[in-house]
């Protein structure tokens, strides 16, 4: 048989700490701990909610999200079985004694970019317009040379386009050969630069889920903020989750 | 351009090359003999790049031998590869001698590093680092005759979607898709060459979408964090991806309960009971139609006498765990989702070449597998793009080996090989941190 284990029936008390909350994007926990939040927050009209979300619960999604990322169990160490060739110079026993995770090699390498003098040009920055969220490598947060180019979804004159004009965007602007050649001459971004920025602006809300069924979460529980459909799930997430990553 | 001090290549180099895409999940490998002209996906061998640990029958299994495997339950498991890098040599090291150099190895795969040449894929944007202990452990510890390392998308240039030609000449303008087990990667391939400023990485990978499925069906119904074996398997064997982001909605409501006093029928067209393999006489588990009656037997309520099943209901996680590559804050991640990912690395490059790797779009890797997934990465997609720009998408025919395969049809052209090789003498006289700028440099080929 797989491990399985049936899970405890929910908690049958309902306890405080709840209530039917419409859900307009804002977020009442965060008024408890600081009151001055509410104002911010008003003077920011149609901010998405997710960017108001407390940094308890900020904590929560990042803890989340780190264990449903991770590789390897660090609780579990599986010994290498059987006979195997003996390091053959000092750099290879170097190499295979090393038992860091990838994240040890990624915070070296930003450490590393901290320190390093600013790139000559623009090409190894990132645009900023897409990295809104994410915390500025050593290369963006040297003040630069750096042209924002537009994307397409931004309202540029240039990507906006008329249909009856179509035929005259047919052809872009053929390929600028040094442009080109740049491109190819530009060195990698750093792993923490290659991801993708959040979604454009201006799109559709973030969704919000039940945390114990998967359905709509319309409900907020206020004490740790995730999301419930109604009172039977409200009490199954009491019992199980609430606070589980904070 | 060769850097200074760089020789010109032995004459006599290995006749055949060890092709290898080493990924986090498993290795595509293959030996490939040099003007070899019958190469195909059946060339290439694929491998479970782990060692995974059974503390039921106290057996370790190395790569391969987890074919003999007879009981998944709360199989640990140990992988070299982190986010698609390389981490752990020690374990990375003993999986290659267990299945390309010792007795062990695989049928057709066993080599002499000495006498052979290694192509060697890797992701983009691997911290020098790593590559450097990857350089220094090829040649000083397996010794190999001559090495190249380079991101693996970049081969797929060499080779056509369905994988049938093979091609001296890079395609001039490729953009692949790479959604694979540590993430998702926008590749702009100009000439067989990266852009590599244009590069993007999504932080969602098959690996995430198991550990959802594992931790939803954890909260929702039994404790099955220590199989991940078994929800993998669940995940391949049920997932899909709605067409629309208003599929989805009208998706989640035919899954929903309902409330407390208004009660709603499961549409069974898409719950499923997924019966659990006992692991004693089955070792696969396989999904039918839900059935309320049966579900709600549990361990314990079911007759002592005769077949016990286990099952294990999947409703929406069938379509909600797969809908975090198209919508990452679905559990808050800050990330755009795949198609305006796309759109987001194109937009660094001028018009004329992004309207050229629209036309041309190759996706690899195993998540592209999920029914619905090309279909609705290609709908989103088209949206977001100028209409009068056309949008040439497909998938690979076979995603798992495509890249390998590309890598094979380059090794097995002298003419391309021999310019990027590196041979052991030249790097036993030159050193790694030359290796690395050679490596950089050759990358345009
Ligand atoms: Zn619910
Ligand atoms: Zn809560």
């Amino acid at each position: 048989m797989p491990h399985v284990e049936v899970l405890p029936n929910s908690a049958s008390a309902a306890a405080p700490g709840w209530t039917y909350v419409v859900d307009t994007g804002y977020d009442p926990s965060k008024v408890a701990i600081n009151p001055k939040d509410r104002k911010r927050a008003a003077a920011r009209p149609g901010a998405r909610s997710d960017n108001e979300l407390s940094a308890r619960q900020q904590t929560a999604i990042a803890r989340r999200i780190a264990e449903l990322e991770r590789d390897n169990d660090p609780k579990q160490s599986i010994a290498i079985a059987g006979k195997h060739a003996t390091p053959k110079t000092q750099n290879a026993r170097r190499i295979i004694q090393y038992q860091r995770q990838i994240k040890h090699w990624l915070d070296d390498e930003e450490a590393q970019l901290q320190q390093a003098p600013a790139p000559r040009t623009a090409q190894s920055s990132r645009r900023v317009g897409t990295m809104a969220s994410i915390p500025p490598t050593p290369s963006e947060a040297t003040p630069g040379p750096i042209t924002p180019r537009p994307s397409a979804t931004q309202a540029d004159p240039s990507t906006q386009v008329d249909p009856l004009l179509s035929i005259d965007n047919l052809m872009p602007p053929p390929l600028d050969k040094a442009e080109l050649d740049a491109l190819l001459a530009a060195p990698p971004l750093s792993y923490a630069a290659s991801h993708v920025g959040p979604p454009a602006p201006g799109g559709p809300p973030q969704r919000h889920f039940c945390d114990n069924c998967g359905y709509w979460g319309k409900i907020k529980c206020l004490r740790c903020g995730a999301r419930v459909c109604g009172l039977e799930c409200k009490e199954a997430h009491e019992a199980t989750r609430c606070l589980k990553w904070a | 351009m060769p850097p200074k001090g760089s020789r010109k290549l032995s004459t006599i180099a290995p006749k055949h090359t060890l092709v290898l895409d080493n990924g986090a999940y498993t290795l595509k490998a293959g030996l490939v003999p040099a003007a070899s002209t019958d190469l195909s996906y059946d060339s290439c061998t694929v491998i479970p790049n782990c060692i995974a640990r059974s503390t039921r029958d106290k057996c370790t299994y190395v790569a391969s031998e987890l074919i003999h495997c007879k009981d998944f339950g709360e199989l640990a498991f140990r992988r070299p590869v982190e986010k698609g890098f390389i981490v752990n040599w020690e374990a990375e090291k003993a999986i290659w001698e267990h299945e390309f150099v010792e007795s062990t190895a695989g049928e057709g795969l066993m080599c002499d590093p000495k006498e052979t040449n290694l192509l060697l894929t890797e992701k983009p944007n691997c911290p020098k680092e790593l590559q450097k202990n990857c350089d220094e452990i090829v040649f000083e510890q397996f010794e190999f005759a001559a090495y190249h390392r380079s991101v693996g998308a970049t081969f797929c240039a060499y080779t056509s979607a369905d994988g049938s030609s093979l091609s001296s000449l890079p395609q001039e303008c490729l953009l692949i898709i790479d959604t694979s087990y540590s993430d998702a990667t926008i590749l702009p391939i100009y000439s067989g060459q990266l852009i590599q400023s244009a590069v993007r990485r999504l932080n969602i990978g098959g690996k995430l979408l198991t550990n959802y499925l594992k931790e939803l069906s954890s909260l929702r119904h039994y404790n099955m964090m220590e199989e991940t074996y078994l929800l993998n398997e669940i995940k391949e064997a049920v997932s899909f991806v709605t067409s629309s982001k208003e599929q989805f909605s009208r998706d989640l409501e035919r899954t929903w309960k309902g409330r407390l006093g208004d009660k709603r029928d499961l549409d069974t067209s898409i719950v499923v009971d997924y019966v659990l393999p006992d692991y004693e006489g089955s070792i696969h588990g396989y999904a039918r139609p839900h059935d309320p009656v049966k579900s709600r037997m549990r361990r314990g309520l079911q007759p002592q006498q005769g077949p016990r099943e286990d099952l294990l209901p999947v409703g929406n996680e069938r379509f909600a765990v797969p809908e975090l590559l198209f919508n990452p804050s679905d559990i808050g991640i800050q990330e755009a989702g795949l198609p305006e990912a796309i759109v987001q690395a194109l937009g660094t490059l001028p018009e004329a070449l992004k309207l050229a790797f629209l036309s041309n779009i190759v996706v690899v890797g195993g998540n592209s597998l999920i029914p619905g997934f090309m279909e609705r990465l290609e709908s989103e997609l088209r949206m977001l793009v100028p209409d009068n720009y056309l949008l040439g998408i497909a998938r690979a025919d076979d995603p798992i080996k495509h890249t390998w395969l590309g890598a094979a049809r380059f090794a097995s052209q002298p003419d391309l090989l021999k310019h990027v090789l590196v041979s052991k003498a030249e790097y036993d006289e030159n050193g790694s941190t030359w290796l690395a700028k050679k490596f950089a440099a050759t990358a345009g080929r």
